[in-house]
């Protein structure tokens, strides 16, 4: 096991979310893909501070930050997607095009 | 360079007051809302009568010491101060005189001929702001208060175009000038740029210097003076950006004497006057101006040969006129330019008021086939328009004879003499076009709806008999003139005075024997020149080809970007039934719009490109 | 040891962002209208306070991660006034409009204080966590209206699309980290330096990449701006222009930090990118804006124009290029808001936001009316507004480093929005109206216009004494430099 086999693990990771943004329709699922992205941030930036000596483990520090601010996002947009579950009665973002031009 | 010490009240400085005193009558209207009060138009001319009080004084003063510059810094753009400036020289205190004079004469006119409308206040607050710009314009020392000026102008036009808003024709010729005009400034603002790029200054004199010193590349200066032209083209109503000036007709007949004669389309002729010398010294350049001044002069007197309304004949004829402004700069001789800006400005503001009074007589008739016979009902707009007409066809010993023999003399000197025959040409066509329209409006039968035609008031003719007395002696000043601009005088060169004098007296004797006499009918002249006639009456269909332009390309482009940002199913781009065809298959392929996963795909696009964009540069 | 008196601006100003949803809490509902009051209030005592303590200093916290200098300073002053002048446009939407007044100001001032923090970072996670703070600020703020779906619809998706480009610019972010080493501006510079700029290897351009278009998301540059039009357009009035304004200037000052201190050795290698953006953004924005027919899109689209030409000054990268947009920044805010508290008052009372709901503006307000054309004229960038002067010296300042090409782009992008704001005022000043009825205002919102109109003309014709404070500013950004 070297960094870049981390580094494939983690692009993977991202790519795998994009692709879940990209082709998902359900406003939940699009936010579990962007969840997906950001764990492979935190992948990235351990295997960085754990492989490379001068980096003194600041990755580690970092990616609790990216934890804490990744749970704060999908509470917030959780709260909004309720709102729109609310009014529209639904989460599909197919339905939510009211303005488009 | 002095400094500009705005408590100083002696010599030449003074100057500043003039603008300044039309700024605080407009802001006075303004803030203390007199938008429909008549003290409005008092506090407006006493502004603007106090202007030309100052340039009484300037003018002794400026006798007596000399051209003056002065500065006070404004803001700073880097290292590089941004002043407000002004310099007084022979230019500047000409135009000062004549801008203050008409500007005063069309507002006294104005209070009797606009005395009907609502918002009489705002027009003369208006008017006060125009006047102001158009002062700052040439007074200004450097190239960017020249260019807030310039555009100030613009703004204010818009206004007094625009100001029977109500009227849909006239706010969009107020849209049309303001656009058209526009886009000559994109490059007359590029071109000052240039030049600061260079000289690292805005200051009007040391980019002439730097220039006559060499100190700028040949093509730099070339493209920055071509583009500031282009900015003179626009606003001086040159071929092809002139279709904004006879649609301007919209607005109140004062507006157009003011706009049309001596302030905003002489703002051109002013601005390369101005900058003359870096003309020079890039001197292919000059070639541009005259052949742009030559086909705008004898295009528009074509055009003013066939229209029937009073004031558009007088639109394209000021066109023409302009022509022969940029003709005889392009020639080298800016003093005659200035000097034909000069007897033009009366003779045309007299033009237009006396035909704002026709207007005003009859109950609001423009065009001239309505018209007839009103040298009884109305003898001194007669007497009045008749010298106009003469002084601009050119008849001696009217100012306009003198001018325009002098811009012959100098395209001979200093051009190929087919510069000089074509311009003999548009000549003998302005003689045409002028007596055509004094015949048809004054002269045979009057029409019986006309019988109630009346003389307008003393306010009206008053501004009118000045005008015309001034237009009557105007050339006379010539050889002050020449001595005050320091010019040398030209030797009477007897073949241009012959033949100018041919074509001017030629002009108004077969207009006379086509109107008056009808000797010739002018019917089979029309039939005979038949295509070209409709040609010139629809104004060569420049109008019609921008507006296709706009139409086909600039918004058709707009549309397909706007598809291409996924706003395809706009009603503005499904209505054109024409596309429809074409739009559908867009709109199938981009049914999805106002999705989300639309948005991301072409955020993860874009950084693909502009990933691999740097990648590859830096392989 | 850590001087914690370099913090007393943010720390005020948390505290009144929970003083004033804690007052949210006790007072009664008739008395919620004094919560604006609160707000500005605080918001000037916070500025006091910053002027006082901080003005003139040149330090740094935690060894570099925050950055107290002119230019921080300056951007603190701006978003602090900036966020005055929102709470004043807010008040009569907030009473009409929205459900929990004490959320929304509390919330508009946690985000004044994460722009804030932006400005000041000198560091690639501490930036990042400002700018989640911001975002979430505004996530919340523009899906806060009352009624309609437009405003959820237009939260979701910009919570979205604002958490894809906030993933892509952390991982960027985590590029940088692990390849360069170290996540501080200044460090960055050193190591970039010492090394050969040929040598960047996809990874680094990967990092770079991604963090350009995390933040080309932020200020709406083109590919990245198709979540504003609909955003701006969904959000409540208010927040559009905050949006508009704030974020923006927020998202400049990040970037002018970063690239100015962070990656200007390697300026020749994303340079050309940006350019292309630039261009791309001021002539799709202009463009598009000339099909639009409801006048939050249309603003949408323009300043989606507007970044195109501060995009410009950051392609030239010179202290006169900055200058210009800041100034920019300052002329352009001031536009906006008087712009948008126009269409606040028209929503107010004829709860009416496409363009055709102008029609016939110039008889029942003509005030309104002139307010309205007077700031769309700035937006134009005619002289003696504040649009021309700042827009002149952004143009020169870029001109002169040999754009000339680009400077012309922008000037025709200029003369071609001049056409679709003289749409909005053909409208006000000759269509008819089917309402004729008189518009009254009150005395509030029409001086909070009087005083944006004010400062158009004041940054217009007098800009000295700004320009001087902002020549200050864009010098101590670049003394970073070795």
């Amino acid at each position: 096991m070297s960094l870049v086999h981390f580094q494939i693990l983690s692009a993977a990771l991202f790519s795998i979310g994009l692709y879940g943004v990209l082709a998902r329709r359900s406003a939940v699922l699009i936010l579990l893909s962007i969840e997906l992205m950001l764990n492979a941030v935190n992948i990235n930036l351990i295997a960085f501070s754990a492989y490379t000596e001068s980096l003194a483990s600041t990755g580690q520090v970092i990616a609790i930050f990216v934890i804490t601010v990744a749970a704060a996002e999908v509470g917030l947009a959780l709260a909004i997607i309720i709102n729109l579950f609310r009014s529209k009665g639904s989460v599909d973002i197919d339905k939510i095009d009211v303005m488009r031009w | 360079m002095m400094l500009l010490d705005f408590t100083v009240m002696e010599g030449v400085q003074v100057a500043w007051l003039a603008p300044a005193a039309c700024i605080l009558a407009f802001v006075l209207i303004v803030s203390l809302r007199m938008f429909d009060s008549k003290i409005g138009s008092v506090i407006s001319i006493v502004a603007i009568a106090s202007g030309f009080a100052i340039f009484l004084y300037v003018f002794g003063q400026f006798n007596e010491s000399g051209p003056a510059e002065f500065a006070r810094e404004w803001f700073t753009i880097g290292s590089t101060k941004i002043t407000l400036g002004m310099a007084i020289d022979q230019l500047s205190v000409v135009m000062l005189g004549v801008i203050t004079f008409v500007a005063l004469l069309v507002q006294i006119y104005s209070v009797s001929y606009m005395e009907e409308e609502s918002r009489f206040g705002w027009y003369f607050g208006v008017h006060s702001l125009f006047a102001a710009s158009m002062l700052i314009l040439v007074l200004a020392n450097n190239l960017l208060l020249l260019y807030v000026a310039w555009e100030l102008v613009g703004l204010c036009s818009y206004l007094l175009i625009g100001f029977w808003y109500e009227k849909r024709s006239a706010s969009e010729a107020a849209k049309k000038a303001f656009i058209t005009t526009r886009i000559g400034d994109v490059g007359l603002l590029i071109g000052i740029i240039l030049l600061y790029r260079t000289a690292g200054t805005f200051d009007t004199s040391t980019i002439i210097h730097i220039a006559q010193e060499g100190g700028f590349a040949d093509s730099t200066l070339m493209a920055a003076v071509l583009l500031i032209f282009l900015g003179a083209m626009g606003k001086s109503a040159q071929f092809p950006l002139h279709v904004w000036l006879p649609d301007a007709m919209e607005g109140p007949t004062p507006v157009s004497a003011l706009i049309h004669a001596a302030t905003m389309v002489v703002a051109g002729i002013y601005l390369v006057a101005r900058i003359f010398p870096l003309f020079e010294v890039a001197d292919p350049s000059l070639t541009v101006v005259a052949v742009v001044g030559l086909s705008t002069a004898v295009i528009a007197a074509s055009i003013a040969l066939v229209m029937t309304d009073l004031k558009k004949i007088l639109a394209y004829s000021t066109v023409s006129h302009l022509g022969f402004m940029m003709l005889a700069l392009g020639s080298g001789a800016y003093v005659v330019a200035m000097f034909h800006l000069f007897t033009h400005a009366f003779a045309k503001a007299l033009l237009f008021l006396s035909a704002g009074s026709v207007d005003h007589g009859t109950g609001g008739k423009r065009d001239i086939r309505q018209l007839g016979g009103l040298r009884k009902k109305m003898p001194i707009t007669f007497v009045t328009f008749s010298i106009g007409a003469l002084a601009l066809a050119g008849v001696p010993p009217l100012g306009g004879f003198f001018s325009k023999d002098e811009i012959m003399m100098a395209v001979m000197d200093g051009r190929h003499p087919v510069f000089f025959l074509i311009a003999i040409i548009a000549a003998f066509m302005s003689s045409v076009y002028m007596i055509r329209a004094l015949i048809l409006v004054f002269f045979g039968d009057l029409k019986p709806e006309n019988q109630e035609a009346h003389e307008s008031p003393a306010l009206i003719t008053a501004p009118l008999l000045i005008l015309a007395g001034i237009s009557l002696v105007a050339g006379l000043v010539l050889s002050g003139w020449q001595d005050f601009f320091n010019a040398k005088h030209h030797d009477i060169n007897f073949l241009v005075l012959a033949l100018s004098l041919l074509a001017s007296l030629g002009g108004l004797f077969l207009g006379w024997a086509i109107y008056s006499k009808e000797w010739i009918s002018s019917r089979d002249v029309a039939a005979k020149f038949g295509d070209l006639e409709k040609y010139a009456s629809n104004g060569y269909y420049l109008d019609v080809g921008y507006q296709w332009c706009i139409d086909r390309i600039v918004l058709v482009v707009a549309r397909i970007v706007s598809l291409f940002d996924r706003i395809v199913v706009n009603d503005v781009a499904v209505n054109g039934t024409g596309y429809s065809v074409f739009l559908s298959g867009f709109k199938l392929r981009y049914v999805e719009t106002g999705k989300v996963y639309n948005y991301a795909l072409a955020m993860v696009v874009g950084i693909l490109v502009v990933g691999l964009t740097i990648y590859w540069g830096l392989i | 040891m850590t001087n914690f008196w370099l913090f007393i601006p943010e720390f005020t100003i948390t505290a009144l962002a929970f003083g004033v949803i804690g007052a949210d809490l006790f007072l009664a509902r008739e008395n919620k209208k004094y919560l604006p009051w609160i707000s500005s209030i605080g918001l000037i005592v916070v500025l006091g306070i910053a002027l006082n303590y901080l003005l003139g200093k040149q330090e740094n916290l935690y060894g570099g991660l925050f950055l107290i200098d002119d230019f921080s300073m300056f951007f603190k002053v701006f978003f602090l006034i900036l966020g005055l002048l929102v709470v004043l446009i807010s008040s009569e939407y907030v009473k009409n409009h929205i459900k929990h007044p004490g959320e929304y100001y509390g919330i508009l001032i946690f985000s004044i204080l994460a722009m804030m923090l932006m400005a000041a970072s000198g560091e690639l996670l501490t930036a990042y966590i400002s700018l989640e703070l911001l975002s979430f600020c505004l996530y919340v703020l523009v899906a806060s209206g009352r009624y309609g779906e437009k405003s959820t619809e237009a939260g979701v998706k910009y919570i979205l699309l604002g958490a894809v480009a906030s993933a892509f610019m952390l991982y960027g972010i985590s590029q940088i980290y692990g390849l360069v080493g170290t996540t501080k501006f200044a460090d960055m510079n050193l190591v970039l330096v010492a090394e050969n700029s040929s040598a960047l290897d996809l990874g680094l351009i990967m990092g770079i990449v991604f963090i350009i278009g995390g933040l080309a998301f932020k200020i709406a540059a083109v590919p990245f701006h198709m979540w504003a039009p609909d955003v701006y357009e969904g959000a409540p009035t208010p927040i559009t222009a905050y949006l508009a304004v704030g974020s923006k200037a927020a998202a400049f000052a990040l970037i002018l930090r970063m690239m100015s201190s962070g990656f200007i050795s390697i300026m020749e290698d994303w340079q050309m990118v940006i350019i292309v953006i630039a261009a791309l953004t001021m002539t799709l924005g202009n463009l598009v804006a000339l099909a639009q027919n409801n006048i939050k899109r249309l603003l949408a689209y323009s300043s989606i124009g507007h970044v195109g030409y501060l995009l410009m000054g950051v392609v030239a990268m010179t202290p006169l290029a900055f200058d210009g947009i800041m100034l920019h920044l300052v002329g352009y805010g001031v536009t906006n808001l008087a712009c948008f508290m126009c269409i606040i008052m028209l929503y107010n009372s004829t709860g009416r936001d496409d363009v055709a709901g102008y029609a016939g503006l110039a008889d029942r307000s003509p005030f309104l009316a002139m307010s309205m054309a007077v700031a769309l004229f700035s937006l134009a960038g005619l002289p003696f507004f504040a649009g021309f002067t700042t827009k002149f010296y952004l143009f020169t300042a870029v001109a002169n480093e040999g754009l000339i090409w680009l400077v012309g782009l922008a000037i025709l992008n200029s003369l071609i929005s001049l056409y679709y704001y003289l749409m909005v005022i053909k409208s006000m000043y000759i269509d008819p109206s089917e309402d004729t009825t008189v518009l009254v205002f009150s005395r509030y919102s029409l001086s909070v216009l009087g005083i944006l109109v004010v400062f158009i003309f004041l940054v217009g014709v007098y800009p000295g004494p700004l320009v001087e404070l902002i020549q200050e500013a864009s010098q101590s950004l670049f003394s970073y430099i070795p």
